[in-house]
């Protein structure tokens, strides 16, 4: 039973306590709260560094000194503290670079309200604790056999199939109906691949259809896409050793997630928001005429600035970009604005709550749209890689970490 | 209604939690206790708490303080070790409070004597600008 | 016999002398004994669901963080019901129900300006202390009868 230790404020009292056990009973875990004396609670600023106003927070950091000590008594970390709290919110990233500079501990975060359901962390639960669970299998670095790995995502199905290391067929289709779009994908890979279903010998399977597409096609690994596209993603990019950062902005949601040794440490996942995912990009190409295989070379010659975003929303922010039009502005500013417009919520947002270290690496259909990881790397002010095969970092995740369990 | 109530000795007491526990089951009355290090913990109806209280109370009057309960003994929703370990936030609220009990006994006991209450001390204000600027020069002379 | 309500509303010592005194502490919990002895509400450990924090609007705006309009949701009923108040300002410790500054600091205020009657000390830290502590409470409670 993987012990998490709860590091919070205000759980109980928004009437959440229930989602948070529930979310960690589904993925076979236990919410345990580290023991610590009164003198841990009233020293803090000497032990953390700081005390505030608010004793719960002084709790949980007073906890994370206790856990930095002794690592043993859990397995990962949660910290979570109400939305809108800015006291909650400083001491929750603080208690997270502690927790990561001083141990090798797994840590979450994560900002609640009173609607928070058990549903909406099951991922990030489970992310949690595969990689508390399975750090054997993520700190693998190739692929082995004759493996298959399907990403049944929200807008695209993907699959992929891989032999000795190597990606032998590829697959891509959008998804309608979900069963359908895996089987189509995959028969696609298959006959790029020259091979038969059943010459494969192992599937495994990721996104949000995952456990649905898994059991039709008996897949021995049904993993989140945190832990599954991390992998994929520094293996694509060659930076299994060391450091990196996974910036995976999808068709629906995004997330960004710091690796090291090919095992992902923080990780954050955006609440659904089509203004920072790939769907205000689909709509942009569309209100401009242009194929999204397009948007992105159109973006390169632009320059955001000559537009006025009033707002990350994809309902005001597509207003902002018609307004723009209507005054004459060129296409390839108001290209270039979308992708800023992305980029710049998910810098603002994500970026913040994960050490981000190089190489920053930009995987995800989105990544295609050339535009996008350029505006990134005007953010970051760092270099921003996007592998080949890069739309396809959760299919190849999945297909190499299935290759693992076939042995023994 | 069914109620619980902590009966804390003051550390200072020459009353312990033994010493209530054994008055309480000594009482015959229809109740459960719980000792810990800190005091006796009673669950019971209303009445017969609240009657038993006051006989504890007399015990040493200026030394034992009561403390209402929300949850029954033994509640497994605060139990530490079905809680994965650390005791319930309450507990350090407690633990801190106990620092003052015997300031607050003696206080209750001279009180209760008609003793004159001390003055209290003057206010301080903050230094002149003034002298702190001689001693920041006597300091780097 | 008055409602007085203590703050913290978890104080040991301050309900003690409340009833010393032959008066009604008003204090968290009594309501926490409503919420864990309703069995339906399953929602450990306190029984607190998210319909409390909605509760809590009546003491706060929508955009204050559910953790405060959840300890309100408790508090405020409290504030309510009370006739008196004795308030310690610069409690230590304050962790749990009492765990949240911007709550305290509400309930402080609200308290303030119900305009019943109050008075405001700090915990004792010396014999002295303890003996102006333990005589203005007094003093006070003996005033209200």
């Amino acid at each position: 039973m993987i012990r998490i230790a709860q590091l919070s404020c205000g759980a109980e009292y928004s009437g959440v306590q229930r989602e948070l056990e529930k979310a960690a009973e589904a993925v076979g875990a236990r919410l345990i709260f580290p023991e610590v004396a009164l003198d841990d609670v009233l020293n803090v600023e000497s032990r953390f560094g700081i005390e505030v106003p608010s004793g719960d927070l002084n709790l949980a950091m007073a906890r994370a000194t206790r856990l930095v000590e002794n690592p043993d008594l859990a397995d990962a970390v949660f910290v979570c503290t109400c939305f809108r709290c800015a006291e909650g919110a400083i001491v929750r990233g603080e208690v997270r670079r502690f927790i990561h500079s001083h141990s090798r501990l797994p840590v979450l975060t994560y900002s609640f309200t009173e609607r928070t359901t058990s549903d909406t962390l099951l991922t990030r639960m489970e992310a949690l604790v595969t990689t508390a669970k399975m750090k054997g299998l993520l700190a693998r670095e190739k692929q082995t056999g004759l493996t298959a790995g399907i990403d049944s995502g929200s807008t695209t199905t993907k699959a992929v199939i891989m032999r000795d290391n190597e990606i032998i067929g590829t697959g891509w289709v959008p998804t309608t109906e979900v069963l359908k779009s895996a089987d189509a994908a995959l028969e696609a890979a298959l006959s790029e691949a020259k091979v038969k279903r059943e010459e494969l010998e192992g599937i495994g399977t990721t996104g949000y259809g995952r456990f649905l597409v898994g059991k039709h096609v008996n897949a021995r690994l049904m993993q989140e896409e945190i832990t599954v596209n991390s992998k994929g993603a520094v293996f694509l990019a060659d930076a299994q050793r060391g450091a990196a950062t996974v910036i995976d902005i999808g068709g629906m949601d995004n997330k960004a997630i710091s690796v090291q040794d090919g095992i992902p440490g923080g990780f954050t996942m955006g609440g659904i928001c089509a203004g920072a995912s790939g769907r205000f990009l689909e709509l942009t190409a569309r209100r401009l005429g242009v194929n999204i295989t397009e948007l992105g070379k159109l973006a390169l010659k632009g320059f955001h600035e000559n537009v006025t975003m009033n707002s990350y929303c994809i309902v005001f922010g597509t207003q902002s970009l018609v307004n723009s039009l209507s005054k004459g502005s060129r296409p390839e500013d108001v290209a270039m604005a979308a992708c800023h417009s992305v980029a710049e919520q998910v810098f603002e947002q994500q970026l913040q709550e994960v050490e981000v270290k190089q190489p920053v690496i930009m995987v995800g259909g989105t990544s295609l749209i050339e535009g996008l990881p350029k505006a990134m790397e005007n953010l970051l002010g760092l270099p921003v890689i996007v592998p080949r095969y890069a739309q396809y970092i959760g299919a190849v995740g999945a297909a190499l970490l299935v290759s693992g369990l076939l042995e023994g | 209604m069914r109620i619980t109530k902590y009966i804390i000795t003051s550390p200072e007491s020459n009353i312990l939690p033994s010493d209530v526990a054994m008055k309480i089951y000594g009482s015959g009355k229809d109740v459960r206790v719980k000792e810990t290090c800190f005091g006796v913990m009673v669950d019971g109806e209303e009445d017969v708490v609240d009657s038993l209280i006051k006989e504890v109370r007399a015990m040493d009057p200026h030394g034992i303080f009561i403390k209402s309960r929300g949850f029954p003994p033994g509640d497994p929703r605060r139990c530490r070790s079905r809680r994965g370990g650390g005791p319930r936030p309450g507990y350090f609220m407690m633990e801190c409070e106990s620092k003052a009990m015997p300031l607050v006994s003696r206080a209750l006991a001279c009180e209760e004597r008609g003793e004159s209450v001390p003055e209290a001390a003057p206010q301080k204000a903050p230094i002149s600008t003034e002298k702190l600027i001689e001693f920041i020069k006597d300091e780097f002379s | 016999m008055v409602k007085v309500i203590v703050f913290p509303p978890t104080s040991t010592i301050l309900a003690d002398m409340v009833e010393r005194m032959g008066h009604t502490p008003l204090v968290m919990s009594g309501e926490i004994r409503k919420k864990v002895n309703t069995p339906s509400l399953e929602s450990p450990p306190l029984n607190i669901t998210p319909e409390d924090p909605k509760k809590g609007l009546r003491y706060a705006a929508v955009d204050v963080p559910s953790g405060i309009r959840g300890r309100m949701s408790m508090i405020g009923p409290m504030i309510d019901e009370a006739e008196a108040a004795l308030v310690v300002k610069d409690g230590n410790c304050l962790v749990g129900c009492t765990g949240c500054a911007r709550t305290n600091e509400l309930a402080r205020l609200l308290i303030k300006v119900k305009g019943i009657p109050q008075i405001e000390l700090k915990y004792p830290t010396s014999d002295a202390e303890a003996r102006r502590f333990v005589h203005d409470i007094r003093t006070f409670l003996e005033g209200l009868r």
